[in-house]
């Protein structure tokens, strides 16, 4: 008994560490409805603040204050403003994303801004942290711990006397759920929503300077690994109880104490600890389940533009270039001149039809579209034979850079190419059927190790190995799928993040997978008498795997499944009672992603020569998902793009001095600003822009167009219109596959009623 | 505002048009609901009935024109500005909290107005008006029935003694025979001095209490005079797509 | 005609009358047509397409629906009315397992449905619309259309289509052109539903429901929002569904003059009971009926 107290005693510290990072979660998460992963972020830049300010000789006192209560609240204050006011009724993803990015970003830019890491040891806010005050139960309490308990008990009897006795927190949950509503109610939901931001934000400082001297050094991974187990609190709280949270926080820090001290050594221990947060969470996501409270009054808002085109990523490019029966793509034609013309054509008039329908694709002679002059000429930019032309030259173009491109810039651009085939794989999980995946990396980082572990012990050819590695990835892909099958949105994201852990924790450092820190060994492939090795063969092998990954992703989101996907993603309630099985569904999307994320990883393990766990860590995985939303989930060239700029962001940032190493995850996080105006992703958007210009022009004078009086009804009525934002998906033809979707917009919009 | 004459409206639109993002749902509005009178807009599914009542109290921006509410330009005021200064809008479909209980919902429309002191004897006064609010006053609003959900959203505005209650499609997706219980609020509400905005699509129960009508068709006016003139000409105004005004 | 069977007052006991131990006699008058006396004590008739026994549900212990038995004949439309909050929803969810039941079976063509997912009650040939619309977001209504005959068309796994690059079949758009032409929506084909009006989704969710030929269609509240002329064509359009296909229908509504036009035979909900069944004139007569629901002034 008494050992027991001699584990669990330390751990209650640790475990009010934790619960102040799970109330301050759930507290954000009841006043905003964002769960707000940047939370770890901001934790770090209190703590750094207070740690730099005590080094500049300022007393503890006044650090902590200003690094608490002033600098932590006014962080909340702007994020709030600038970032999570506008997503707060958007879809899952649009909430997660910028989290992530912050989450990644805002460290670095503390760091920057602070100039290095502070050289002292962190130290204690109130006590002396070695001191041993007290015992308990014989166990020394130290500054440290006690000062730690202390806080959080103040914190936790000051927060409930707010609630208790003030209308704010009654108003906070008014506001989660509709904050027009609220504001019908005579209260001011601005006010409201930034009070909860500012406690909340207190609560992270807190969390953050409280925590700072149980390590000798500063660094945001701390602080990530902290957030995860308080989202682990959070979610035994069912994202809405503050007291559970803060129960389960110093329940969570008991266990992991408890567990280090009794289990062997090895990596079961090792592994073990970290990854309780992820056994937490997959035992309490189901029962977390958020109740979907929908603002009633989200018809007030003008139509979302962007929000809108993050929801129809996928659909324009089924349209795109439908082939009809002749073999002449559709581009300009909607489905329904498609479809009326191949009606038409297997109804018996099949000259004249076949004919009809070729002249709609080619000529683009849309209802109200023909005789603009824009419009023939982009429609003529999207026939079959100048789309041809257009990929003969671009593929001419990437050839020849194999003749005049530095080596350096040919392997950078090797690297996104792989990077590009594990984004592809998010393309089709989350883009095509709307299912936030966090442990992408896993997959990859699987494909890898196997492929490595293959050719090294059974000298597997790594060609083999890719397919087979993709095979494995697959696999473990219906693992993760299976439990998490009744999640959805926010908890699945959180599973999927967990699981991410507990592979970095409990699988990688097997010697029989990633080997530990060590790594393995990933050779070039050979195949026959050629050999991959020199960087412009491989290079030309990485375009052809691409291309591969590429066809089958878009292939998928042109045929059935596509569609079914698309489905699932519009509404799975719908989806079930229209008879679609979408648990399968699901299995299937996770397990063809993760396959082509584990294919991505053994490309790229196989050009780096070898690959080690960190290589495709958790924390990759939420870059991956950042950098993919960012640039474009909705098609796959989004992702090519998003695959290679992240490979050439990286090169150029190496060049970088010291100081400013950080920058990468600055400039992604802070892409995520654009990306919560622009959900559809920088790629689409851009081909959208071009679009909407030519549609305005068409339009002209057409902004009066027919009132709409009801919420519901005035997303305009023009198909798929970009005109309205709904992103151009531009299929792999890029730019020019968007331009046809132009066409096709101003055609329907001329013909509105 | 028991104090006005009659002569000056409680709540003015003059010229309003609004939009939702590049779609336009008002073109120059214009009409005036007079102190303690009921003014029923009616009009097909899209013709702005709904955007009438949230420009005017505020969820919606007017794109141009003016709001006046009790001689106040409040065009450009926030929902919880004009809700503060005496209109409420009890909106189309579910208008209450349903994550929060019966009671938390009256709680929030009345602590900031009342303070805690007035706070009790304001829920009182609510149960006294609605019984079954009374019953219910534990059950998360989510859960009661439609009738029940806009009689906790009426409790909220008898209470407070609002000057002007704008009511969006008060009986849509109710039973009959709720309908008459709501409408019989509606009646209490009016007794005590507040202007009513009917807007309906279903024009008949509308037409029983209003002392005027407002016709809008596509975004516009169509007609604004008396109930028996709206009567005589409905088919035409609603459907015939007259865009004339009288 | 038969008299209409009536529940005792409410709160006394249960409410359809039936003899206790040989089970229930339900006498109905099915419109105009004749009128059919059957005995539903001996389980789930053969002639019934959809059979419901004893459905009871509570949510946190307040009672949606308790012991309710329900059933459909091939063919025939049956209303369901009653107050808010009287289960006609949560009846419409516990049938197509979207809820499961605390108790009670539910019968299909004479199968047992109750323990299988949503999606494989859809396939056997139920298909519904939602109280408040359902659509998939970002997809256009013809794809709806379409996605619908896919998903039913077959169970294989999807690597044919994989390997079959892009479009539907000629058959598969030629359905999709048929349904389209059925409800009028050709002019909206290739809209996203996300911008549609209110009485077009309503369209879009009933053609999507019967793109898969079902035999039974269940609609909750199909014209809540719609006004009297979308509300017209609604109910013009369910008839000649219904002369063409044979389908039976489930109707949940407010809008008494759509029930009429379009039911056989009336059901009204009240407190999750069953307080009278019986053809619509009739039920509409009884005064148990109007008190709870209609009011005077109907």
């Amino acid at each position: 008994m008494t050992t027991l107290l001699d584990y669990a005693i330390p751990g209650v510290p640790f475990g009010c560490v934790f619960a102040l990072m799970a109330v301050g979660l759930v507290l954000t998460y009841k006043a905003s409805g964002v769960f707000n992963l940047a939370f770890g972020a901001q934790a770090f830049v209190s703590s750094l603040a207070f740690v730099s300010f005590v080094e500049d000789g300022w007393p503890r006192w006044l650090a902590g204050v200003v690094s608490i209560v002033v600098l932590g609240p006014a962080l909340g204050l702007v994020l709030d403003r600038v970032l999570f006011r506008r997503v707060r009724t958007a879809s899952p993803l649009v909430k997660l994303v910028p989290a992530l990015g912050l989450l990644i970003a805002l460290p670095q830019v503390a760091l920057i801004v602070a100039g290095s890491t502070p050289d002292i040891a962190p130290p204690s806010l109130v006590f002396d942290a070695q001191r041993v005050y007290l015992h308990v139960a014989s166990v020394p309490i130290s500054g440290l711990e006690l000062s730690v308990t202390a806080a959080t008990v103040a914190v936790v009897v000051a927060l409930v006397g707010v609630f208790r006795f003030t209308p704010i927190g009654l108003e906070m949950r008014a506001v989660v759920e509709s904050p027009r509503m609220t504001e019908l109610a005579g209260v001011n939901a601005g006010v409201v929503s930034a009070v909860a931001w500012v406690l909340s934000s207190c609560l992270a400082g807190l969390a953050g300077v409280l925590l700072a001297p149980l390590y000798a050094q500063l660094d945001p991974q701390n602080y990530t690994v902290l957030l995860v187990w308080g989202i682990a609190a959070a979610v035994v709280a069912r994202f809405a109880s503050l007291p559970v949270a803060l129960l389960a926080g110093i329940g969570l820090g008991i266990g992991q104490q408890v567990l280090a001290g009794y289990l062997p050594a090895g990596i079961l221990a090792t592994g073990l600890r970290p990854s309780l947060p992820f056994f937490v969470l997959l035992a309490f996501l189901p029962f977390a389940r958020q109740r979907q409270v929908d603002d009633p009054l989200a018809g007030c808002d003008p139509p979302p533009t962007a929000l809108v085109g993050e929801a129809t990523g996928y659909r324009a490019a089924n349209l795109l270039a439908r082939p009809s029966g002749d073999g002449t793509s559709q581009p300009v034609a909607g489905w329904h001149r498609a479809l009326t013309a191949r009606v038409r054509r297997s109804a018996g008039g099949a000259g004249a039809g076949g004919a009809g329908a070729g002249g709609a694709g080619a000529g683009g002679a849309g209802a109200g579209g023909a005789g603009s002059p824009v419009h023939g000429a982009v429609d003529r930019l999207t026939s079959r034979p100048t789309l041809v032309v257009a990929w003969g030259i671009g593929g001419l173009a990437v050839l020849s850079a194999l003749t005049w491109v530095p080596n350096v810039w040919l392997v950078t651009m090797t690297q996104g190419i792989a990077f590009a085939v594990i984004f592809v794989s998010l393309t089709l999980l989350t883009g095509m059927s709307g299912q936030i995946s966090l442990c992408q990396a896993s997959f990859a980082g699987l494909g890898g190790f196997v492929a490595g572990q293959l050719a090294s012990h059974f000298g597997t050819s790594v060609l083999v190995g890719m397919v087979l590695g993709g095979a494995v990835a697959a696999v473990l892909g219906v693992i993760v799928a299976l439990p998490t099958l009744r999640l959805a949105g926010l908890p699945l994201a959180l599973a999927t993040l967990a699981f991410a852990l507990l592979a970095d924790n409990m699988l990688f450092p097997n010697s029989w997978v990633g080997n530990g820190a060590t790594g393995v060994t990933v050779p070039r492939p050979e195949l026959g008498p050629v050999s991959f090795n020199g960087s412009h063969a491989f290079f030309v092998l990485a375009l052809v795997v691409l291309a591969l990954v590429a066809a089958v992703v878009r292939a998928v989101g042109q045929g059935r499944m596509g569609r079914l996907l698309a489905a699932m993603r519009g509404s799975e309630l719908a989806s079930v009672s229209t008879g679609i099985d979408v648990h399968r569904l699901r299995v299937v999307a996770f397990a063809l992603s993760a396959g082509l994320a584990g294919v991505g990883g053994a490309l790229y393990g196989s050009l780096e020569g070898s690959l080690s766990p960190d290589a495709f860590n958790y924390q990759f995985s939420l870059v991956f998902l950042v950098v993919a939303a960012i640039v474009g989930l909705g098609s796959v060239s989004g992702a090519v793009v998003a695959g290679l700029v992240f490979a050439a962001l990286q090169t150029e940032v190496a060049t970088f001095p010291a100081r400013f190493s950080g920058i990468l995850p600055v400039v992604f996080g802070l892409a995520t600003l654009s990306y919560t105006r622009h959900p559809e992703g920088v790629v689409d958007f851009l081909g959208g822009g071009v679009l909407r210009f030519l549609a305005r022009r068409r339009r002209g004078d057409r902004s009066d167009g027919a009132p709409d009086g009801s919420g519901t009804d005035v997303v305009p009525a023009a198909g798929w219109a970009p005109a309205v934002g709904a992103p151009a998906a531009t299929s792999p033809a890029g730019a020019s596959g968007g331009v046809a979707v132009g066409g096709s917009a101003g055609a329907d919009g001329g013909s509105r009623p | 505002m028991s104090t006005a004459t009659g002569v000056v409206p409680v709540l003015a639109l003059e010229g309003v048009s609004a939009s939702y993002g590049p779609y336009r749902a008002l073109f120059d509005v214009t009409f005036a609901v007079p102190p303690a009178a009921v003014v029923a807009v009616v009009g097909a599914n899209g013709a702005g009935k709904s955007t009438v009542a949230r420009v005017v109290s505020g969820l919606v921006p007017a794109s141009a024109g003016r709001v006046v509410l009790k001689g106040c330009d409040v065009t450009h005021r926030r929902a919880f500005e004009i809700t503060r200064m005496g209109l409420a809008h009890v909106t189309e479909g579910r208008s209450v909290f349903g994550s929060l209980t019966v009671e938390e919902n009256l709680v929030l429309a009345f602590r900031r107005a009342l303070g805690r002191g007035g706070l009790a004897e304001a829920l009182e006064r609510a149960y006294e008006v609605f019984p079954r609010l009374g019953q219910r006053r534990g059950q998360l609003a989510g859960t009661l029935s439609g009738g029940e959900q806009r009689m906790l959203a009426l409790a909220r505005v008898l209470v407070l003694h609002q000057d002007v209650l704008v009511v969006d499609e008060l009986s849509l997706g109710l039973a009959p025979v709720v309908v008459d219980e709501v409408y019989e609020a509606l009646g209490t509400v009016r007794t005590g001095g507040t202007a009513l905005v009917l807007i309906e699509q279903h024009v008949n129960r509308a037409f029983t209490i209003a002392d005027s009508v407002v016709v809008l068709h596509k975004g516009r006016v169509a007609y604004d005079g008396d109930v028996a003139g709206a009567e005589e000409r409905l088919d035409e105004l609603v459907l015939g797509g007259s865009t004339a005004k009288p | 005609m038969t008299e209409p069977v009536v529940a005792t007052p409410a709160g006394s006991g249960p409410i359809v009358t039936r003899s206790a131990g040989s089970g229930p006699t339900v006498t109905r008058s099915a419109g105009s047509g004749p009128t059919v006396t059957r005995s539903a004590g001996s389980g789930p008739e053969a002639e019934e397409l959809l059979v419901a026994r004893g459905i009871s549900k509570a949510f946190g212990g307040v009672v949606a629906l308790s012991e309710l038995d329900f059933e459909v004949a091939p063919g025939e439309a049956v209303g369901i009315v009653g107050p808010n909050g009287a289960g006609k929803t949560t009846l419409f969810n516990c049938l197509l397992g979207v809820v499961p039941p605390d108790t009670g079976t539910v019968t299909f063509e004479g199968r047992r449905i109750d323990r299988l997912p949503v999606w494989r009650r859809s396939r056997l040939g139920i298909g519904r619309t939602f109280q408040r619309v359902e659509l998939f977001h970002g997809m256009t209504v013809a794809d709806h259309l379409l996605v619908a005959v896919q998903a039913r068309s077959s169970g294989r796994l999807h690597l044919s289509d994989l390997l079959r690059r892009g479009g539907p079949g000629e058959e598969e758009l030629a359905a999709v052109a048929s349904m389209l032409a059925l409800l009028g929506l050709e002019d909206v084909a290739d809209r996203l539903v996300d911008g549609l009006s209110l009485g077009h989704a309503r369209l879009v969710e009933l053609g999507r429901a019967l793109m898969g030929s079902p035999r039974l269609l269940m609609l909750d509240e199909p014209s809540s929002g719609l006004d009297v002329h979308e509300t017209e064509r609604l109910a013009g359009i369910l008839a000649d569904v219904r002369r063409r296909q044979g389908t039976a229908v489930v109707l949940v509504e407010h809008d008494l003059e759509l029930v009429e036009e379009v039911v056989d035979r009336l059901c009204v909900l009240d407190f999750g009971r069953m307080i009278a069944v019986g053809s619509v004139d009739d039920v509409l007569a009884n005064t148990e009926v109007r008190r709870a629901y209609l009011g005077t002034g109907a």
